[in-house]
């Protein structure tokens, strides 16, 4: 079996995000980077995959960016990927989401993979549209926003958490896509053995021209805060006055009390 | 020169950064109250191989280096300083000198369960009546056929409530002073070692500072490390190492109390402004950048010295007693931008400034910090 996960570098969300020069994304610099929360699922449910099935499938990761990515993909080698894949592009935040599908579905495509694990969304650009189109490209079924996930003899049993807590099981044959969500796992550390074991490992690399030069179909035109509103409302009175103005408000201004 | 962490180092460095926040941190509080850290923390830590961190794997280590060493008990120590002594004080003042000093047979024997966290290892050097002057060891041994009889006690020793595997100092003639000490590897479970008792303090309570008694310990002479007479030197020798360790964990401290001091002076409001828009909170921050910075820059060339194999024990003098002074310092003003609220014990820089005295003393005091410095200046 032969799988691929495909992870994406993104700022810590803690971060304080400014406006690049062109006001078309955020400046990077001064910012701390890490892998994105939904790839994290992506790598752990490929790697307890691997466990399940006794050490059999390889787990290739993937990445697409500058120099600094190569620090999610050694995080995803020490977690149990086992060679890697850096798409060399320093140019990685001006492509949309076809243009990274494209690239993925490219490098994917004749390399005879079973399954394709990635996150749901990414927590910067969030577009969630990267791994359904890769799928699309690919013409594999895929799977969204999974909370669960199950492998037995090519089959896949995905679960997937639907509006207001409601769960759907969805059964799809392999080679097929999956898209992991929050609650699919509790990802593990990487461990400083495994850390030092993944230094050995392959790191292949490409130019994404080698892969593709799809133009972009979307363009990202601004980047700004919301504007400041007015201040807070400080609502004043005793206990009582106080839940009772509470509840309006949340009643008039949110679905909370619907 | 290259002032950037290599890919490798910032991979480890997040990931115990990541351990850190959601496993120690959490629970540092209560490391603190209950004078103790938890069991399956320790089991925790040895799984991730903090246990082992810069020994070779054949012995069960990770096989990083002492830079790699230096940013994982500065990551821990920014979380609880009490978890950074423990693997601080285990690695490089007992599985080091096995490692630098021992046979091969004494490291395929003791190292694979020092490194996998089976044993927690100490060093017991201090005594009741020798402290700073370390020659001043009374505890003695003699040899009788094939073993050594050990008879004496030691103090303060980190780690010794886990009741692993020791260094022992001991000397066979106090009149040689310090020519006539030699040091051990002994099973802590031995018939004789006499745990007195783990004792209360101020600071890094979670850490198990214990006093013991040595009543007759029969250890296997074949456990002797190094040669006889040499075991000062193999004292001096791991405690060079084990500077670079706690001044490693100081300025975890520091970094601790100065991430919190920047966030609450960003939140805290006075005369209806922010009070990081006061100079005098501004300046404040600005000094323990700087100190930080210096001690973090002196730590990681010591540690660059010793994965260089050069000589590093001047810079190892230097980053402890910059790094120590630095955590005092550091701590001492989060307090004071924290106001009232910093003395209270549940904005933890209370916690901060109470470990942040500790690492003053122990490993050598700042006076002989200095001593060792000029030493080395004026030849
Ligand atoms: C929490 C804790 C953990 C410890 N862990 C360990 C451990 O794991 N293993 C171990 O062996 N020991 C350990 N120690 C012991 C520690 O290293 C000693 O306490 C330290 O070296 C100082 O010795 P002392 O306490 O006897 O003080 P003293 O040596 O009596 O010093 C008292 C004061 O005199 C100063 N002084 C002494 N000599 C000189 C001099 N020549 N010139 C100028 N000033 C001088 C000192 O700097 C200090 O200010 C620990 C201690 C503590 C408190």
């Amino acid at each position: 079996m032969n799988i691929l996960v495909c992870i994406k570098q993104v700022p810590d969300m803690e971060s304080h995000f400014r406006p690049n020069g062109t006001a078309t994304w955020f400046d990077e610099s001064n910012l701390a980077f890490r892998m994105n929360e939904y790839d994290e699922y992506a790598v752990e449910e490929a790697v307890r995959l691997k466990e399940q099935l006794g050490g059999n499938p390889e787990i290739t990761v993937l990445s697409i960016g500058p120099d600094r990515v190569i620090e999610v993909i050694k995080k995803a080698l020490a977690m149990g990927c086992d060679r890697a894949v850096h798409i060399q592009d320093p140019d990685v935040a001006s492509k949309d989401s076809w243009q990274i599908a494209s690239i993925i579905a490219a490098y994917a495509r004749g390399r005879q993979f079973d399954l394709i694990f990635t996150g749901m969304q990414s927590q910067d650009r969030g577009s969630a549209q990267v791994g359904v189109l890769a799928a699309e490209l690919l013409g594999f079924p895929s799977v969204t926003t999974l909370v669960g996930f199950a492998y037995a003899d090519g089959v896949v049993t995905a679960t997937r958490e639907l509006e207001g807590g409601v769960k759907g099981k969805v059964r799809l044959r392999t080679p097929a896509l999956v898209t992991c969500q929050l609650g699919l796992n509790a990802p593990r550390y990487p461990t400083l053995p495994n850390i030092m074991k993944a230094k050995k490992k392959e790191i292949a690399t490409f130019q994404p021209g080698e892969l593709s030069s799809e133009p972009p179909l979307t363009g990202s035109t601004a980047f700004r805060h919301h504007e400041k509103k007015g201040s807070g409302v400080v609502i004043e009175g005793d206990i009582a006055e106080l839940v009772e103005k509470v509840i309006v408000i949340l009643k008039e201004k949110t679905a909370v009390l619907r | 020169m290259n002032f950037e962490l290599t890919h490798d180092q910032k991979v480890l460095q997040s990931a115990v950064r990541d351990f850190v926040e959601n496993e120690i941190k959490p629970i540092a509080a209560k490391i603190d109250e209950d004078h103790m850290i938890p069991d399956e923390l320790v089991a925790h830590m040895a799984e991730m191989g903090f246990l082992g961190s810069y020994f070779p794997e054949e012995y069960g280590g990770a096989g990083l280096d002492m830079f790699s060493y230096a940013i994982l008990i500065e990551e821990i120590s920014r979380g609880c300083a009490s978890s950074g002594v423990l693997v601080s004080a285990h690695t490089s003042l007992c599985a080091n000198p096995i490692y630098a000093f021992g046979t091969e047979e004494q490291k395929k024997q003791w190292l694979p369960d020092l490194l996998t966290g089976k044993k927690i290892g100490c060093f017991l050097l201090t005594e009741p009546d020798a402290g700073s002057d370390a020659g001043g060891t009374v505890t003695t041994y003699r040899i009788e056929g094939d073993e050594v009889v050990i008879n004496g006690a030691k103090n303060f020793i980190t780690n010794g409530g886990y009741l692993g595997t020791g260094i022992v100092l001991a000397s066979f003639d106090r009149s040689l002073k310090h020519k006539g000490i030699s040091a051990f590897i002994v099973d802590l479970t031995s018939p004789g070692v006499i745990m007195l008792k783990n004792e209360k303090k101020m600071g890094i309570r979670g850490s198990y500072t214990t006093a013991f008694a040595l009543d007759n310990v029969r250890v296997p002479l074949k456990n002797l490390l190094g040669q006889e007479g040499k075991g000062f030197s193999i004292a001096m020798d791991t405690l060079d190492g084990g500077r670079i360790g706690i001044a490693s964990q100081a300025l975890g401290i520091a970094e601790g109390a100065f991430e919190r001091s920047v966030a609450y002076s960003k939140e805290r409001k006075q005369f209806g402004q922010t009070i990081s828009s006061f100079q005098a909170i501004q300046f404040k921050l600005a000094d323990m950048y700087a100190r930080i910075e210096s001690s973090k820059l002196l730590i990681y060339k010591a540690a660059w010295l010793k994965d260089n194999k050069k000589k590093f024990s001047l810079e190892s003098a230097l980053c402890k007693l910059h790094a120590s002074e630095t955590a005092n310092e550091v701590t001492h003003e989060a307090i004071q931008i924290h106001g009232g609220y910093g003395y209270i014990a549940d904005y933890e820089i209370e916690r901060m400034y109470r470990d942040a005295r500790i690492t003053e003393i122990y490993e050598g005091t700042s006076e002989i910090q200095r001593i060792v410095i000029a030493k080395q200046l004026l030849g």
